[in-house]
């Protein structure tokens, strides 16, 4: 692929790979001339930006030259400064070498030229700087005159030795790659001499005796010291040698492909097994030397190309100068040759800029290249993959805090150094320690149930006074009467009231004016309600106070009846006319007259006195008492003073009803944090927890404190998980599912605790009743990282909507059976039992869920695809519902949702499936009355391909209103218990298809190679789910039947398994047979034979479950 | 020379891919392995595999020096090849699912300096978007943004498909980092982030954890690692940050789940994980053996 182009007849140089950016020079070459004859020279320099995906080259600078070029090289001389870019040497005609600052010509700066010589007789060719040391440089030009060159002192150069004899041109020099004294120059003859400097002699000199070879390229091995390549200009060899200094008298092969001479070479340096090559057949080739073999070819071009170069800083890139005046860039990675061709054609012809150079009076047509290629040539890439873009190691996260490398030299964490090329390590990554520790304390607290010690603990290592009173808090809820010890926290103790009231009495508060002035002694106060602990004296002591004023008034009883208010109150009085007279006391102001008459007016009378005067009465005290009198409790949380708070949760701890207390508390706490302000916030929280409601103290909380961090988020969850725990004991049930922003810090916690591998612990946080999605996908998530940790625990359900991907294909019974091998069902054994299960569960949960987008449209879905588990078919029937995949499945209960739809009966057509099928393995079936199971594929069908025959269920026409004995066992027994926290709401009551006895079993089956024992066994477990159908109302019964059903599962994933013994096979079977005539009494007595007979591990899941679920069938009698 | 390894959605089965163009399935669970498959079908070294959402069923997407892409299926504990793309004119250096909210959707970086999308539209077809010149000379890595629906955190009212902005970032040969964003069905250059001198060998887009910033880890055969990150919602304004100046290639950068380590693999046969909150890049730690 063509990446960039520049007109230009010049030889060039790449910049060293060190420099970045890449640019190229370009000298104008010697001995060729462009229809303007001009013999100027120029040398550029271009930025070679990839960046920019045009085809143009950025100029850099430039600089008129002394002479045209026959070589140029980058080197990196001088580049310790920061500001150098190397120097440039051009050779020149007449011997002349000239050394340039690419510094000061890029930065168009003066005295570009740093150094100038003569000393070479003729044209120099051939330059090569020291790969070791960038200022040796060694050059070579006519009559076989070679220099070594010491930039710091360009005046004087060395030799490598003698003149070799004969004399004649070097065209090429190259230092050795790996050894830094050895330097080899090559002649037009066919012959290269290998010189050691140290000996200043030339040491071996290779040349084939065919005298045909031709030198126009040498270049040495980019890793191997004694390999060199020569190539040969002439065209009737027109190879590439390689030779191998060891065995010197013959090449070590050829390259042969060139159809003409070769014009030069270029090894490329990032991959000894890339040599580039253009030849004068027009073709540039890539080699690999080893296999002599071209992987990779630029298409014939219309010019040869006298000079290839790899690019050293981007390996995958090369140019090529050709004679017909450019410069080409290309990618050897394959591509677009794009419309390249054009516009150079373009090009020449506008060179003659369209005049009429031979003055023929017409103008030249357009130049035709009549080799022009096809606008777009596609170019494959190199064959062989290069060495730069072979990943040798890497690394990736996964699940769980795993982290996979390989490709080491070393394991992680091992100090030896060793190779493992073909190994990939998986290592648990942990790195909170200080929060796993504490995660962990929290942990095994919870576990004990020892929590008062934990926030004991808590407590006394807080660092802030308000974590303290948290914690405080949060332990009190945990005690018994948290009311009371609260009411102590809020510095509120009914024993120092009682103290501080008697002290009180004693100093004569009698003495003072009754009640309403009682608050003057609190002038001091600020305006609004604002209860302090005197406050509180006079409200709860209040009764106090009229018990000790009455006694005093008692005189000689003298009536006034006279006309002002003393005596017309005697006189309503006398006529028992207390409303009047209570109405008289309040005008005058004689509120306690007025409060004592009313209690003798009746319970009517004296809540309107009441409430007279606490109208009347706006003193700070009369609101509290109001409030508390009339029971106002929300007024006071509403209006009370937000600094006062504590006094407001006071009264509520001791006041108010149960019922109203947590939302009391909670509008409390909600004012408190609507201030926006940190304490306040702090002081919601304290309220929230007081009230118990773990939602909102987490909004308070998340609202106020950082929970980023892994020790910030396990603050938090310490104290929800404590607070939930004190809620779970006083409701004695567990707390209600948390809402959205609990259950993201929740998950967010789980999710931190699994990336440090703690999936069991991360899975403990998760409550299984929640709804919300994101704890359903991490639920889902830790529950299949775990592996068979998990085993006996029902798969929670798949918290996304499954899709179907790739053409359903329809595969005949007999194919399958053959395609479905043993090997490949045991080979996958130990993963399947579980596939299936969570492939099962979205089906029910995508219609809850939709926020879960369905990106794909519904397509039919054949009825042939349809699974053979259970009771899909219909699907095919149901267009709406076919937006759900459904996969294959062995807990049929799960895709009930679908149900209602299976009942259509259409499916029916699709099913003849439950004769004996040809797929059916197993020898003659056990029980002729039932249909032979599904073939042995089922186990393994995800969707798509089962075999058509048995796949499908055979739904009866008519549905029953009863449930089936036979119908899929796990449905069958969660059906008829309700099952209602079940995540599934399912019509429960729709009813199956009416099996009989024949229906199959849509259990899942272990495949072909499982022996008719458990088949059989498997078959009449139906019959103890019918023995569930009978027992809906049987409430005691039921926890046992539920409890079953997990059981039960166990069972069927050591079928799926065949991890079950033969005999303990047979026993089930015949346990089976006794359940299905109703014998109970005879299989329980098979049951302890087998119990007795069989090893306790490999029994102990499912046995006893047996037993409860034939003594419960015997009792009832079904 | 395995040149990949991927652990599924679970964290319960390995991919691996060679050399040898082989691809190898393992079960890994409670510390086994066991090969559960050998899936043979490119005809070069195979250079990434990548496996889908569960919701997709068991699904593995290899990318091969062969040009070609294949999308293998597990059906019946069988291994299967679903979808072959043969698109690319040159080596497909790697492979990235989207995220599964927008659907099956698969990015492919090639060689050939192009960049394919993949989408399962049903029914076994899929449809192929292709950006070509993505990056001159090749296309290394491609990786996407976690599916962040822009402006709120709170949940699209039901029903409703929520307003997902497609994003993705890529690293390739031209030194750069890019940013493609899709709009109106069409795959547009966001953003060039322009920072290394050499090769982009892997760019990572770091697991969204809730946060508004969008973190975008990159590594380079100039051995430098820059963890580039962008606050505001519009993502225009992207600032690099120098994690770290390795002495060798560095090949692969990897987030872990909760973005909060970043791994990365250089060269010199070494690899470091980095821990940052965003805020400190400072610790190196070697994996606990395990």
């Amino acid at each position: 692929m063509k990446l960039k182009e520049i007109e230009r007849t010049a030889a060039q140089a790449w910049s060293p790979a060190n420099n970045h950016p890449i640019y190229l020079a370009t000298g104008t070459s010697a001995q060729q001339l462009d229809a303007s004859f001009s013999t100027n020279a120029t040398l550029e320099i271009f930025e070679v930006d990839f960046r920019d995906p045009s085809l143009d080259l950025k100029q850099k600078g430039t600089l008129p030259a002394s002479n045209r070029f026959h070589k140029l090289i980058w080197g990196n001389f001088g580049n310790g400064s920061p500001e150098s870019s190397g120097v440039i040497i051009g050779g020149g005609d007449n011997g002349v070498l000239t050394m340039y600052s690419v510094h000061r010509i890029l930065a168009s700066k003066s005295e570009p030229v740093i150094g100038q010589t003569e000393k070479h007789s003729g044209p120099v060719r051939a330059l090569d700087f020291n790969p070791f040391q960038s200022n040796l440089l060694a050059s070579g030009a006519n009559d076989s005159e070679i220099f070594i060159w010491d930039l710091n002192n360009f005046s004087v150069p060395m030799t490598p030795g003698a003149k070799s004899q004969p004399h004649e041109d070097i065209s090429v020099v190259s230092w050795n790659r790996q050894v830094q004294h050895i330097l080899s120059s090559a002649h037009p003859s066919g012959k290269a001499v290998v010189w050691d400097l140290r000996k200043n002699e030339p040491i071996i000199k290779v040349s084939d005796h065919s005298n045909r070879m031709h030198c126009s390229g040498m270049a040495w091995h980019p890793e191997v010291a004694t390999q060199l390549v020569l190539s040969s200009e002439d065209d009737r060899l027109p190879v590439i040698q390689i030779w191998d200094l060891r065995f010197a008298t013959s090449p070590l092969s050829q390259l042969e492909g060139h159809t003409r001479g070769v014009l030069s070479v270029s090894w490329c340096q990032a991959d000894p097994e890339l040599l580039l090559s253009s030849a004068k057949d027009n073709r540039i080739l890539c080699w690999n030397p080893n296999m002599g073999e071209v992987v990779y070819e630029l298409p014939i071009r219309s010019q040869w190309c006298f000079d290839v170069q790899w690019c050293p800083r981007n390996p995958s890139v090369f140019s090529a100068a050709t004679f017909d005046g450019w410069i080409n860039i290309y990618s050897v990675m394959g591509g677009n040759l794009e419309a390249q061709q054009k516009t150079q054609a373009d090009k020449i012809s506008s060179s003659f800029n369209n005049l009429d150079p031979f003055g023929t009076g017409q103008i030249l047509p357009p130049l035709q290249v009549p080799e022009q290629v096809a606008q777009t040539t596609l170019i494959p890439p190199l064959k062989k993959p290069p060495k730069w873009i072979r990943r040798p190691v890497g690394v990736s996260f996964a699940f769980g805090g795993k982290l996979i490398t390989f490709g080491l030299t070393k394991a992680p964490g091992q100090q030896m150094q060793q190779t493992y090329p073909h190994q990939v390590f998986i290592s648990q990554v942990t790195t909170e320690t200080e929060f796993l520790l504490r995660s962990r304390e929290l942990q095994m607290a919870l576990q004990s149930g020892n929590l008062l010690d934990y926030c004991q603990g808590k407590i006394q290592t807080a660092k802030l006074p308000f974590d303290e009173n948290l914690w405080n808090f949060l332990k009190v809820n945990l005690e018994q009467e948290s009311r009371s010890k609260l009411l102590k926290l809020l510095g509120y103790s009914k024993e120092d009231l009682q103290k501080k009231i008697t002290s009180c009495l004693s100093n004569g508060i009698p003495d003072k004016q009754p009640l309403p002035e009682a608050n003057e002694t609190n002038a001091a106060q600020p305006d609004q309600l604002l209860i302090n602990s005197s406050d509180a004296v006079a409200a709860v002591s209040s009764s106090a106070f009229f018990d000790n004023l009455i006694p005093q008034n008692i005189s000689t009883l003298e009536i006034p009846v006279t006309e002002d208010t003393d005596g017309l109150i005697s006189q309503a009085l006398l006529l028992g006319n207390f409303e009047s007279a209570v109405e008289l006391c309040m005008q005058a102001e004689r509120f306690a007259d007025a409060i004592i008459l009313a209690i003798a007016g009746g319970e009517n009378l004296l809540r309107e006195t009441q409430k007279h005067y606490f109208a009347k009465q706006k003193t700070k005290l009369s609101v509290l008492l109001s409030s508390i009198v009339q029971q106002k409790w929300q007024d006071i949380v509403c209006t009370c003073n937000l600094q006062s708070w504590k006094e407001a949760l006071a009264i509520l701890l001791t006041y108010s009803k149960h019922e109203d207390y947590t939302q009391l508390c909670d509008m409390l706490g909600a004012r408190l944090e609507s201030e926006g302000d940190a304490g306040l916030s702090n002081d919601a929280c304290l309220c929230y927890i007081s009230s118990g409601n773990v939602e909102r103290l987490v909004e308070c909380w998340v609202k106020n404190h950082e929970t980023s961090s892994p020790l910030a988020l396990q603050d938090l969850i310490e104290k929800v998980m404590v607070l939930n725990r004190s809620i779970e004991m006083l409701q004695g049930t567990a707390g209600p599912a948390p809402g959205p922003v609990l259950a993201e810090r929740i998950t967010q916690y789980a999710s931190l605790l699994a990336s440090q591998g703690c999936l069991a612990a991360a899975m403990d946080y998760l409550p299984r009743s929640s709804k919300e999605l994101l704890i359903e996908q991490l639920r889902d998530r830790l529950f299949h990282a775990q592996g068979a940790n998990v085993g006996d625990q029902q798969p929670p359900p798949f918290p996304y909507t499954r899709v179907n991907v790739g053409v359903i294909k329809h595969t005949s019974p007999a194919a399958k059976g053959g395609s479905a091998p043993e090997g490949a069902a045991s080979k996958t054994g130990p993963r399947h039992p579980e596939k299936p299960n969570y492939q099962s569960s979205f089906a029910p949960s995508a219609p809850s869920q939709p926020s879960v987008p369905s990106l794909f449209t519904p397509q039919p879905v054949p009825a042939m695809s349809m699974t053979p588990h259970h009771v899909t078919p219909p699907q095919a029937s149901t267009g709406p519902q076919t937006g759900v995949y459904s996969r294959g499945s062995p807990y049929p209960q799960y895709n009930l949702g679908l149900v209602p739809a299976a009942i259509s009966g259409q499916a029916v057509s699709q099913s003849q499936p439950f004769g004996p099928s040809g797929v059916r393995p197993v020898g003659p079936a056990p029980f002729p009355s039932q249909p032979s199971l599904p073939g042995q594929s089922m186990p393994m069908t995800s969707s798509g391909v089962p075999p058509p025959g048995p796949t499908v269920f055979t739904p009866a026409s008519v549905p029953s209103s009863q449930l089936p004995a036979a119908c899929p066992l796990p449905v069958a027994s969660q059906s008829p218990l309700g099952f209602s926290s079940a995540p599934f709401n399912c019509p429960m009551n729709m009813g199956y298809p009416q099996g009989g006895p024949g229906a199959p079993s849509t259990k899942p089956l272990p495949a072909a190679s499982i022996p008719p024992p458990p088949t059989a066994a498997q078959e009449s477990w139906t019959d103890p789910s019918a023995i569930r159908g009978g027992l809906q109302k049987k409430k005691k019964t039921r926890r046992k039947l539920e409890d079953a059903l997990q059981r039960l599962e166990c069972l069927y994933e050591k079928l799926r398994e065949q991890a079950l013994s033969p005999a303990i096979l047979m026993g089930l079977h015949e346990i089976a047979r006794c359940v299905e005539a109703r014998n109970y009494q005879q299989g329980l007595l098979v049951h302890t034979q087998v119990v007795s007979s069989s090893s306790f591990s490999e029994v102990s899941g499912f046995m006893p479950i047996l037993k409860v679920l034939m003594t419960i069938a015997g009792k009832l009698n079904v | 020379m395995i040149h990949d390894a991927q652990m599924d959605y679970y964290g319960t089965r390995l991919a691996t891919c060679s050399s040898d163009r082989s691809v190898k399935i393992f079960d890994v669970r409670n510390g086994g392995q066991i090969l559960i498959a050998d899936l043979r079908g490119h005809e070069g070294p195979v250079w990434q595999v990548a496996w889908a959402h569960p919701m997709y069923g068991n699904i593995l997407a290899s990318c091969s020096y062969d040009r070609k892409v294949i999308v293998w299926k597990e059906e019946n504990g069988t291994w299967e090849k679903t979808y072959e793309y043969t698109g690319h004119d040159s080596s497909v250096n790697s492979v990235c699912w989207a995220p599964h909210d927008y659907g099956l959707i698969l990015a492919c970086g090639s060689s050939d300096g192009a960049i394919s999308l993949l989408s399962y539209t049903g029914d076994g077809q899929w449809e192929v978007k292709k950006i070509s010149n993505a990056h001159t000379i090749g296309c290394n890595a491609v990786s996407w943004a976690p599916a962040v629906v822009p402006g709120s955190l709170i949940e699209q009212p039901s029903g409703q498909k929520p307003n997902y902005i497609k994003r993705f970032a890529s690293g390739g040969c031209d030194n750069l980092v890019k940013i493609w964003k899709e709009e109106d069905g069409q795959w547009k250059e966001e953003q060039k982030l322009e920072a290394h001198s050499d090769w982009v060998r892997d760019v990572a887009w770091a697991p969204s954890i809730g946060l508004p910033t969008s973190t975008i880890a990159s590594c380079s055969q100039d051995g430098r690692v820059f963890i580039w990150t962008c606050d505001d919602a519009s993502g225009n304004s992207w600032s690099p940050k120098l994690l770290h100046k390795f002495n060798d290639v560095v090949w692969h950068v990897s987030w872990s789940i909760t973005a909060n380590i970043l791994a990365v693999s250089g060269g010199d046969n070494k690899v470091t994980a980095t821990s940052d909150h965003y805020t400190r890049f400072a610790m190196f730690l070697e994996p606990d053996e395990n």
